[in-house]
């Protein structure tokens, strides 16, 4: 691997929210540069824990988190966002500000101190307007739009930030199908055409499988396999990592097998 | 891409020219109304003495009016919440405490008071604001409404400090206190008071203005906005400080005055939007322009009154308590978030 290429790490990572009762244990994997990365596992298996984790938003006890070979503490929450943005579950604006104001947000840190959005910052703002296909309603305010659309608007403002990084926390789990597929795409997109390091956490196991390039199973805080998803989703891991029995349907379109709970 | 709908940066800078005129023009009604009528004539040395009283007098009220509005905003920016501002948080009260406890020592001490009341004004608000916030935040997190329940428990703890120290303070002073208590701006206010008040208040805005692109990002939640390069902890504890600070000085002067903080930030939000980078100037002036009018009402109509003076705090208490009671209702009524 080349020394310009991003890389986010978790080594022996552990952590507990109470003493000796673990929610994480020992786990370790990679999250290259133009590699899209999906974290799977049931509720409560400690995906949204390590999530935060990854963000810097949780200090693990144990183990380490490694962005481009530093640790996470060592970063200035400034020198962070310019490296590693973040997508939410559910978009939520307090304030009723508009979509191209939200995405411009993402420039924060960027800005001087008193956070006014120069010429280039509002160039970036529009590249990702038109990355996410967000122009159209860059007037609307979040309550005006719908979800699927405001989850674009939430991808946009993390993309204004041009991150090396991007961390999503289950971003499709309020949308239709059609804003799934978009979103899914767009993920892959980002890994492969901008070689960002992307990670999501999922409960789709069959989008996952379509688009990501690795998996990473995650039951009761332990890291059950990870690797391409051609080679992770079997039966016998589905079986250790959701406890149920499942039949795995050939797809004439792709390599990867359909997933159906029995 | 063009949008016609957008603000353009001349109707902001229209607004901004608007926001000037007023102020000025507010000033000029208050120095100009009083119960005597400035006229081209009079006697020189007693017109001098009037304008000069009457200048301090309204300073005062616009260096409080600035301090609780843009205090009010960033407390609502900070904690997402419409209903947060110094007085209703405890913040107030807690000064108030430390004003009284300014006065009785420096009676007692023979301290000066212009020096005794601030600080321990900012002790008073500071302790406060540390109580109200380590009640209301667990492990890092903050609920908005645990805050708010802690403030209004803070603040009738407080009050029951102020009774205590009426108790103990002689009967004659105790009326002094009372009065103080309604929240009132006075003819009296020494230059040296105004001056360290006024630079607190000055001091603590410039902060408000350098973290309002961070209030901003906030209301995406705490999550986005730290994965935005806030530093979420650290914000908290500047403002509260600020804010501090900020109400400790308009305590000082005016005593504790209520809901300025909650009203004017409401109708700042509907003239100039969400955007707080815009709002923590646009609320300071018209916190100024809102006290330094409701102010004159009361020299002005004092002056035909048995009672003397009205205390200025009651004036936004009486209009305030409604205006927060219909947000209440407002907010339960709309979808919780």
């Amino acid at each position: 691997m080349s020394d310009s290429a991003h890389v986010l790490q978790a080594k022996k990572l552990c952590f507990e929210y109470r003493p000796n009762e673990p929610v994480l244990k020992q786990i370790s994997f990679n999250a290259p540069a133009g590699k899209f990365t999906c974290l799977l596992g049931p509720n409560g298996s400690g995906k949204t824990t390590l999530l935060r984790c990854l963000l810097g938003r949780l200090l693990p006890q144990s183990g380490s988190i490694l962005l481009d070979g530093k640790v996470l503490g060592g970063y200035s929450p400034r020198l962070l966002a310019q490296t590693l943005a973040y997508v939410p579950q559910q978009p939520n604006s307090a304030f009723a500000f508009n979509v191209k104001e939200i995405i411009l947000m993402g420039r924060f840190a960027h800005t001087g101190l008193l956070g006014l959005a120069g010429e280039s910052d509002q160039r970036v703002a529009n590249l990702a307007m038109e990355m996410t296909q967000t122009h159209e309603f860059s007037e609307r305010t979040l309550d005006e739009i719908s979800g699927g659309e405001a989850q674009r608007v939430m991808i946009a403002r993390a993309l204004a930030q041009q991150p090396a990084v991007m961390l999503l926390d289950e971003p499709t789990s309020h949308l239709d199908m059609k804003h799934q597929l978009i979103i899914y795409r767009m993920m892959q997109r980002l890994a492969h055409d901008w070689k960002m390091a992307v990670v999501c956490v999922s409960h789709d196991i069959n989008l996952a499988a379509r688009f990501a390039d690795e998996l990473v199973f995650i039951h009761d805080g332990e890291l059950v396999a990870a690797g391409q998803p051609t080679e992770v989703i079997t039966s016998d891991i589905l079986q250790k990592v959701y406890d149920i029995e499942t039949d795995l349907i050939p797809t004439p379109s792709q390599d990867v097998p359909m997933v159906r709970g029995r | 891409m063009r949008d016609p709908n957008r603000k353009t940066p001349k109707d902001v800078t229209l607004k901004k020219l608007g926001l000037a005129l007023a102020v000025l023009l507010v000033l000029s009604v208050a120095v100009g109304l009083g119960c005597s009528l400035f006229g081209p004539l009079g006697f020189e040395d007693l017109t001098i003495n009037v304008w000069k009283m009457r200048l301090l007098r309204i300073a005062a009220a616009a260096a409080v009016g600035a301090a609780l509005a843009s205090g009010g905003v960033a407390l609502q920016g900070l904690l997402r919440n419409p209903l947060a501002e110094p007085y209703i948080l405890g913040i107030s009260s807690g000064a108030g405490v430390g004003v009284l406890l300014g006065l009785t020592a420096a009676a007692s001490i023979g301290l000066p008071q212009w020096a005794t009341t601030p600080t321990l004004a900012f002790v008073g608000a500071i302790v406060t604001c540390m109580v109200v916030y380590g009640i209301a935040q667990r492990s890092g997190k903050l609920d908005p409404y645990v805050l708010l329940l802690s403030g209004v428990i803070i603040n009738s703890f407080n009050g029951a400090i102020m009774l205590a120290i009426f108790l103990l303070t002689p009967p004659r002073v105790v009326i002094d206190f009372v009065r103080w208590g309604m929240g009132e701006l006075s003819y009296s206010t020494p230059p040296g008071l105004l001056m360290l008040c006024s630079g607190c208040v000055v001091l603590g805005w410039l902060l408000l203005m350098s973290r309002a692109g961070a209030f901003n990002a906030l209301g995406l939640g705490d999550d986005v906005a730290s994965s935005s390069g806030v530093a979420v902890q650290r914000l908290r504890i500047e403002t509260f400080a600020a804010v501090g600070l900020m109400t400790a000085a308009a305590v000082a002067l005016a005593g504790p005055i209520g809901f300025l903080g909650l009203i004017v930030p409401h109708i700042c939000r509907f003239i100039a939007g969400p955007d707080h980078r815009r709002l923590v100037i646009f609320s300071a002036a018209v916190g100024a322009m809102f006290l330094m009018l409701a102010d004159t009402l009361c020299r002005t109509t004092g002056s035909y009154l048995a009672t003397g003076n009205i205390p200025v705090g009651i004036i936004t208490a009486v209009s305030g308590g409604p205006f927060f009671i219909y947000l209440l209702r407002r907010r339960s009524r709309g979808a919780s978030e």
